[in-house]
């Protein structure tokens, strides 16, 4: 039951916030929502402490019959590969709920969309059957939706309905891998484990994979899939951004480990060459288009395109060191994207403009913003992969365990990484150094100059979180055993199992 | 076994933390959360761990020496056939480095109480020496190779943040951002040698790699393209630390940060990176002698080149900075031919030496507010133990008079002469090119009339003037510490031709920078040749515009070029496709007839066509 209470907390939570008597206030709205997200955390925290990480496979499992005429179950497990999303789901969502402010329109929607998403993306992260994640894998999709395009800036339609498209393209190609799947091997049971894609020819089994591949490849989302991301990003509030990027591109990458990967060893094998290429591209596309953004907050989500890149090197190389640093990747670009797009959030709200043309010496101890400007220094720096905090030894274990199978791929990710140096110390020497000035977005040339800027001091509730999510980075830099002894023998499980077949 | 050991051995590990523990205790004070009693607290804080590493370093020191060399280790993460570790290396030249890093810490944390007296961010200043210290005493005592380059890194990005001190300067803006940049570009090649020899070795202990690397000859075990490429990316990490050609930019644009973080630049912090090469050099030699080729080269195109453009400056700390590439040129010399007991006495000599010049180049800056050596002048008469340091931490560097530079040229020029007599002739210039150099300065600077910026310059503070002095005095004494250590039998033991070599080139070098014209209206020649040389070695043989050109461009263009082709093509394409089904849409919805019959066709179609391509994928399959 306890996985279940997983599901059931949220969406309990969303339909108590719609049939809510009355009208509450939007504070009271969000202050239910955090009591239930922190009911939510706790249960996922339970969860890892009931979980016994020495054992490979699912554990904690449920199962029931639901509709086995198609070969849907609702059956729950939990693994080293989950466990760690499951509970940066829950923390990221409660960050999203703690620094969300002034809604004023559609207070009691907004909320439980979050609490939808929330409990949308622990099904699928959980879920143990394949039309199971699928169902939950569209669920997310709605509510994400309808956040971007009620909620979002002036462009939210196109950003919104282009979101819409591409992951619906997304969700068609995996069901249709799914039940491509079931067709080929003649059998209708989707549950994880007993799928053996080995009794299939390397044709059907390539077949699906492609389609694994690129269906999830939007989810990521990899070059030149990644068109509707940037866009997205910025047209979502800042909330909305912490959780696409530190929770739902996570699916893609979780999605690629556990359908590509484990159900497809034999044919994964085969076109891994080509997709510790395909990261590599993808690695330096994102690196360098982000160089070339004025939008802080279109550089941070392209900088995703590039660090998410790392986690399609690791799993093509397939060791147990590099999908260890899958997991550890996940984790820590979860943690550093949602703090990196929280504090740009907290530079917009206070100046108006994200443009880094316009925007300097925002490191003001007086009339600045010094913390959120030394919190953003953290921030990229770990994400540069500065040692002492996640992106380091995440990065290093996937170059280690990368380079011996693809040197040249892994050269060139590394290169990305150097790049993210440039880009992000552009970011900051650009905001963040020199002389405080900031043009208001319709302001002449002439005020370009103007230097009686006072930016208000930040609020607590979006500070506090910010710095938790900055301890949570260096805690996970300096003591990354927490972590690597949750995940160590579910990703070592998953390199033997690719390992035996070839 | 690590039980057996005495308390100060078995606590080694304290040393480093009290550096990161400086900047804990800081924080309270930078981030401004109690602002009432002044900044000073944090101060304070710091000179008091650092007093303490300074302490447990001498206890540990007596200990070694008692015991010999020990090995102290911890395990940090563990993950299939990976293993990473944290590990101390308690040799004696360590414990020595060690002492050097936190002494030096300590004498400039106590100059920049002075220096930066009226600095408002004083505590932010010390959180980061603090974080400067810790990183450094962990690389010069790290036993592996995994370690040296967390800790690398981290000096990378304290140096980063110390040099943006005064962010609010553009000049330091574009400094800071440089020197991240360039030691970025060396860490990421270093990175990329250390995952390769992790992963190639297993093992990142460097008594392990030895032993690999010794084999790896033998048993083939790497392409020679990959054994190259790897000695290369070892050796990058270090130049970059050392400001090697061509890493050199950020050290010179680093001035702009506060004098007493360039003090620990010029001295531990180039020794950090010098250490790590001397730990690396046993790989690099046996893996690619490539490497060792490109670090002699490098060694001597920074060291004539550095020695060269630092007598064009006329930036007083920029004259200085330049000098330290020269003299790391060197070291790298002595690495790369093997001879790391002098390396390590030329980084010992260099070090103090140098961070002594730094001291009083300090101090006039504070009296003066100024650094332009064309502005300055009659200093001696008027700040005496600042010219008196001065002159001590000159002759110190400089292979003339028998302090610690002469004994370290002399050996060095000894054992070249047989092996590498190239390359001895590279260190009598260098030599001689450090002996003009700082003779002018202390030309400019020391003599001649008062110009209106030094009519009034007192001597600095007590606070100022008690480390500058007290490090005189080790200067001083660095001969005698050099024989206590003695990683080579006997420093006075190369033969008298050699010593008249050495002080031949000072001499000449003084010579030389007592006798060009100094007056500043003229220093500008009218000889377009001159004007030319001047100007090729003022503006530093034109890297940055050459890195302009090339580096920066190419990543700028290519960044541009990804932008372009994002727009364009990408989110053309997919704009395209959504324009053309709304398109076909509006052509279609003239089709509809509402027939019955033709949606049924439509139906039938579909499934047909679906039911048919599944077939031919199942007859794939």
């Amino acid at each position: 039951m306890l996985l279940s209470s997983l599901l059931i907390v949220p969406f309990l939570g969303t339909l108590a916030l719609l049939l809510w008597p009355d009208r509450p206030s939007p504070a009271r709205l969000r202050l239910i929502t955090i009591v239930i997200l922190v009911v939510q955390l706790a249960l996922s925290v339970v969860a890892a402490l009931r979980f016994d990480p020495s054992l490979p496979g699912l554990q904690l499992q449920e199962l029931h019959r639901w509709l086995p005429g198609i070969g849907l179950d609702y059956a729950l497990g939990i693994d080293g590969l989950s466990l760690p999303l499951v509970l940066i789901n829950g923390a990221l969502t409660l960050v999203s709920a703690v620094i969300t402010r002034d809604i004023s329109k559609r207070p009691r929607l907004y909320f439980a969309m979050l609490l939808l998403i929330s409990g949308a993306v622990n099904g699928a992260f959980l879920a143990d059957n394949l039309l199971l994640f699928f169902l939950f894998y569209e669920l997310e999709l709605i509510p994400l939706w309808l956040l971007i395009s009620v909620w979002g800036g002036v462009n939210r339609a196109y950003a919104a309905t282009k979101f819409l498209i591409f992951t619906a393209v997304s969700g068609m190609l995996i069901l249709g891998a799914f039940l491509g799947l079931a067709l080929l091997t003649g059998s209708v049971d989707f549950s994880l484990t007993p799928v053996l894609s080995d009794r299939l020819a390397m044709g059907g089994q390539l077949w699906l994979l492609a389609a694994i591949l690129i269906g999830f490849g939007i989810k990521i989302p990899l070059v030149p899939l990644h068109n509707w991301l940037p866009d997205a990003h910025t047209q979502a509030s800042t909330p909305v951004s912490v959780l696409l990027a530190g929770v739902l591109l996570k699916l893609g990458t979780y999605g690629l480990l556990r359908f590509g990967l484990q159900l497809f060893p034999e044919a994964w094998a085969k076109l891994a060459p080509a997709l510790a290429i395909w990261a590599a591209i993808s690695v330096l596309y994102g690196s360098l288009a982000a160089i070339a953004q004025t939008d802080m907050k279109r550089m941070v989500a392209y900088s995703s395109v590039g660090h998410m890149g790392y986690v399609l090197l690791a799993a093509a190389a397939d060791t147990p060191v590099s999908l260890l640093g899958a997991v550890f990747q996940m984790v820590s670009h979860g943690l550093i994207s949602a703090l990196l797009f929280l504090l740009v959030g907290i530079v917009y709200r206070k100046t108006g403009t994200r443009d880094l043309e316009v925007l300097r010496g925002l490191l003001n101890p007086e009339r600045g913003l010094p913390l959120t400007g030394s919190l953003m220094i953290v921030a990229v720096m770990a994400s540069a992969g500065l040692p002492g905090m996640a992106g380091f030894i995440s990065e290093f274990l996937v170059f280690r365990g990368s380079i011996s199978a693809f040197p040249v791929a892994t050269l060139l990710s590394m290169v990305g990484s150097g790049l993210t140096a440039v880009y992000f110390l552009l970011l900051v020497n650009r905001a963040f150094f020199g002389r405080l000035a900031i043009t208001p977005p319709s302001g002449d040339p002439g005020s370009d100059a103007r230097l009686d800027v006072q930016l208000s001091t930040v609020a607590p509730r979006e500070t506090i979180p910010a710095l938790a999510l900055a301890a949570g980075i260096v805690f996970i830099g300096l003591v990354p055993s927490s972590l690597g002894n949750l995940s160590e023998v579910a990703s070592t499980a998953l390199a033997n199992l690719t390992a035996g077949v070839s | 076994m690590s039980d057996a050991l005495p308390l100060p051995l078995q606590l080694i590990w304290l040393v480093p933390l009290y550096g990161f523990s400086g900047m804990l205790l800081s924080l309270p004070w930078a981030s401004g959360w109690i602002k009432r009693n002044g900044p000073r607290p944090a101060a304070y804080l710091n000179l008091l761990v650092t007093l303490l590493g300074v302490v447990h370093g001498s206890l540990a020191i007596q200990e070694v020496v008692a015991l010999g060399p020990q090995q102290l280790e911890f395990g940090w993460f563990q993950a299939a056939d990976l293993n990473l570790r944290i590990g101390f290396d308690l040799s004696l030249t360590n414990l020595a480095a060690l002492e050097l890093v936190t002494t030096m810490s300590l004498v400039t944390q106590v100059f920049a109480l002075g220096y930066l007296d009226k600095e408002w961010s004083l505590a932010r200043f010390y959180a980061l020496v603090g974080f400067f210290e810790g990183a450094m005493s962990g690389v010069v005592l790290s036993s592996n190779l995994f370690m040296s380059y967390f800790l690398l890194e981290m000096l990378t990005l304290s140096t980063y943040l110390l040099v943006g001190f005064w962010y609010a300067q553009p000049l330091v803006v574009t400094a800071a951002r440089d020197a991240f940049l360039t030691k970025r570009v060396g860490d990421v090649l270093l990175l990329m040698g250390v995952v390769a020899v992790s992963a190639w070795a297993g093992s990142m202990e460097f008594n392990d790699l030895y032993a690999w690397a010794a084999t790896v000859h033998e048993q083939q075990l790497l392409t020679p393209l990959a054994a190259t490429l790897l000695g290369l990316g070892l050796i990058a990490g270090p130049m970059g630390k050392c400001a090697q050609f061509p890493m050199h930019l950020w050290l010179d644009e680093a001035m702009e940060g506060p004098n007493p973080a360039s003090i620990l630049r010029n001295s531990v912090v180039v020794t950090c990176g010098a250490i790590v090469l001397l730990k690396l050099m046993p790989v690099v030699a046996a893996v690619s002698p490539v490497a060792t080729d490109v670090l002699l080269a490098v060694g001597t195109i920074s060291a004539i080149g550095g020695g060269l453009v630092a007598i064009a400056q006329v930036d007083l700390k920029r004259a200085f900075s330049y000098s330290t590439t020269s003299y790391l040129g060197l070291v790298f010399i002595a690495i790369a031919l093997q001879k790391p007991g002098i390396a390590l006495l030329l980084l010992f000599a260099h070090g103090l030496a140098r961070a002594l010049q730094f001291m009083s180049v300090g101090s006039i800056i504070a009296t003066t507010n100024c650094q332009d050596l064309t502005e300055l002048g009659g200093l001696g008469t008027r700040m005496p133990a600042t010219a008196l340091a001065f002159l001590v931490g000159s002759a110190g560097l400089v292979g003339l008079v028998p302090l610690g530079g002469f004994w370290c040229f002399g050996l060095m020029v000894d054992n070249l002469a047989g092996i590498a007599p190239l390359f001895a002739v590279v260190f009598l210039i260098t030599n001689l090119l450090a002996a003009a150099n700082v003779t002018r300065v202390y030309r400019s600077l020391f003599l001649g009339a008062a110009t209106p910026k030094t009519k009034r310059a007192p001597e600095v503070n007590w606070l100022m003037a008690l480390p500058m002095v007290s490090l005189s005095v080790i200067v001083l004494l660095v001969p005698l510490i050099m024989q206590r250590i003695d990683p080579v039998p006997g420093i006075a033991s190369f033969s008298l031709p050699v010593a008249a070599a050495v002080i031949g080139s000072g001499l000449v070098g003084v010579l030389l920078g007592a006798l060009t014209p100094l007056d500043s209206f003229w220093s500008r020649s009218r000889l377009p040749t001159v004007r030319l040389v001047q100007d090729l070695l003022a503006y530093d043989f034109y890297t940055p515009e050459i890195y302009r050109r090339t580096v920066v461009n190419l990543v700028a263009s290519l960044a541009r070029f990804t932008r372009w082709f994002d727009i364009t093509v990408i989110k053309g394409a997919v704009d395209g496709i959504g324009r053309l089904s709304l398109a076909t849409a509006d052509g279609l919805k003239l089709t509809v007839s509402g027939q019955l019959q033709s949606y049924v066709l439509t139906v039938i179609l579909a499934v047909v066509l679906l039911i048919g391509s599944l077939q031919v994928l199942r007859g794939v399959g």
